[in-house]
């Protein structure tokens, strides 16, 4: 079928490109230059995609960083609201992988997420099935 | 505050109408019965009880210039009641319905109503003369889900409705002998009954509460992600914007003015929508709180203990609670039901009645805050 073969296609795409994001911000964590990297790894996330390979892979880039941070204030000062929704999804994904450090991390971020973005990005993570990370 | 009267008529109200002079209101106290309460000096009488329906009502609507009550129930019968000799005489309408009605709403003129269902189908209903009865015509295409709300155009032909499909659709309802082709409207409206206009696919889940703005311009609905949509120049070329905003999901929404909407829902706290010069809607404030409100960590108790066996060792004190000025207000539980308390068809909306799951009806008045609510009010 002409659409499968369009999916695959664009799934290879999207896996092409987290492969370049996770060189990037390989390079930019060096740096300390974490918001950057958090940023760049949120940019682009598969959220339209069916494909579990695209998600883990973009999740695996998305973890390294987020165990990175240490600031999270700051993070989140410098995070456009735009993506505060898919940040929002990311964190339900680590808390969901019950592994204690990842979970610490993403409770920690969950907190001052939602000071700030409210009760409603939550309400968006767990109504919205048709673009999930 | 805006609020000019409170009254808790029962446990849980499940909607409310008001008579066409604003003295009465006709409301569900979440069973199968009808409650007309009158209000004279300061205090509501209780006057009619109507009893007819077998299960909970799940909308009411009275129309203001044939002073009719249409009732739908989960029982998925109707009622029309008119006031014979001063007593309530309900005649039933055949909905042809195998799930439970869930919302009904008369037409601008009253010679139609129409009803959203469980069964993914909207009855439009109207008075046969000859027969001496009302007609139930189905709109069966179209809805994958339950539809939650439904609203006339002022034009009294095409109906919006909002599903737990997530879409909002707009639908022609032109029945032959009832409707008149109006040779000088502006855009042409479909004549055909049950044609689809347009599809808004904005929502990813179950949407409600849907409006027109008054001159029909404008549709606004809402859905369960907290998120608000309007639709300006709804038509072959629609504008749709999406709003997502901070707190929990809104239920139901009223347009004060062709630019400004008022959401209601789980935060129990009317919310203000304006749209700027240039057209893009945004959410502007509570209705009850002064400007300067924080908007910060304002959560009210329940919640701050929820977050503090959530975050346990690690949340200070950080879920302070201001709650009492800025959430405590009028309504305790959600509100589901916003009600113009202005005539119908007038191009801004002074009054307004809301009702929710504590029980309450509280009366709004804008009167004073048209300085506080800026230019689009």
């Amino acid at each position: 079928m002409a659409g499968a073969a369009e999916f695959v296609e664009a799934d290879n795409a999207i896996m092409a490109e987290i492969e370049t994001k996770s060189q990037k911000i390989e390079s930019l964590l060096k740096h300390y230059k974490h918001i950057e990297a958090l940023k760049t790894a949120l940019e682009g996330s598969p959220l339209k995609t069916n494909d579990e390979r695209c998600k883990s892979a973009n999740w695996t880039v998305v973890h390294r960083v987020i165990m990175t941070i240490k600031d999270i204030d700051g993070m989140l000062n410098a995070l456009d609201a735009e993506y505060y929704d898919t940040l929002m999804k990311y964190l339900y994904k680590g808390l969901s992988t019950g592994d204690e450090p990842t979970c610490e991390q993403c409770l920690e971020i969950h907190e001052k997420l939602t000071e700030r973005a409210g009760l409603g990005c939550i309400l968006r993570c767990l109504t919205d099935t048709t673009n999930t990370v | 505050m805006a609020v000019v009267d409170v009254h808790r008529f029962a446990e849980s109200i499940t909607c409310h109408a008001w008579s066409p002079d604003y003295s009465m209101v006709a409301l569900c106290p979440n069973n199968n019965e009808v409650h007309i309460y009158k209000s004279s000096q300061d205090q509501w009488e209780r006057l009619h009880v109507l009893q007819k329906h077998d299960q909970i009502v799940s909308g009411i609507d009275w129309s203001s210039k044939s002073n009719k009550i249409v009732t739908v129930s989960h029982d998925r019968n109707s009622y029309v009641w008119s006031l014979e000799g001063g007593e309530w005489v309900p005649t039933l309408v055949i909905l042809r319905l195998n799930r439970a009605a869930l919302c009904v709403q008369w037409g601008p003129k009253e010679n139609k109503f129409a009803v959203g269902s469980g069964a993914k189908t909207v009855c439009i209903c109207y008075y046969e003369q000859e027969n001496n009865w009302w007609v139930s015509k189905l709109i069966r295409k179209r809805h994958e889900s339950s539809v939650t709300s439904v609203a006339w155009h002022p034009n009294n032909i095409l109906l919006a409705t909002t599903s737990t499909d997530g879409k909002c659709r707009v639908f022609s309802t032109f029945i032959k002998g009832v409707d008149t082709k109006d040779s000088k409207a502006g855009s042409p409206v479909e004549t055909k009954f049950g044609e689809q206009i347009i599809q808004l696919d904005l929502s990813y889940s179950w949407a409600f509460g849907v409006k027109w703005s008054p001159s029909g311009n404008t549709l606004a609905y809402v859905g369960h992600s907290s998120m608000i949509y309007f639709v300006d120049d709804v038509g072959p070329s629609p504008l749709a914007q999406s709003v997502a905003f901070r707190d929990l999901p809104l239920r139901d929404v009223l347009f004060i003015s062709e630019k400004m909407v008022i959401g209601v829902g789980y935060d129990s706290n009317p919310m203000v929508f304006a749209a700027d010069d240039t057209g893009i809607w945004s959410f502007v404030r509570y209705i009850g709180e002064k400007k300067a409100a924080s908007s910060g960590s304002s959560y009210s108790s329940q919640f701050s203990e929820a977050f503090g066996k959530f975050y346990g060792s690690q949340s200070k004190s950080a879920t302070a609670n201001d709650a009492s000025e800025s959430r405590g207000g009028v309504h305790d539980n959600c509100i589901n039901s916003i009600v113009s308390l202005s005539k119908a068809g007038s191009p801004k909306v002074m009054r307004f009645s809301t009702s929710g799951l504590d029980g309450k009806i509280a009366i709004w008045d804008l009167e004073n805050m048209q300085e506080e609510l800026g230019h689009q009010f």
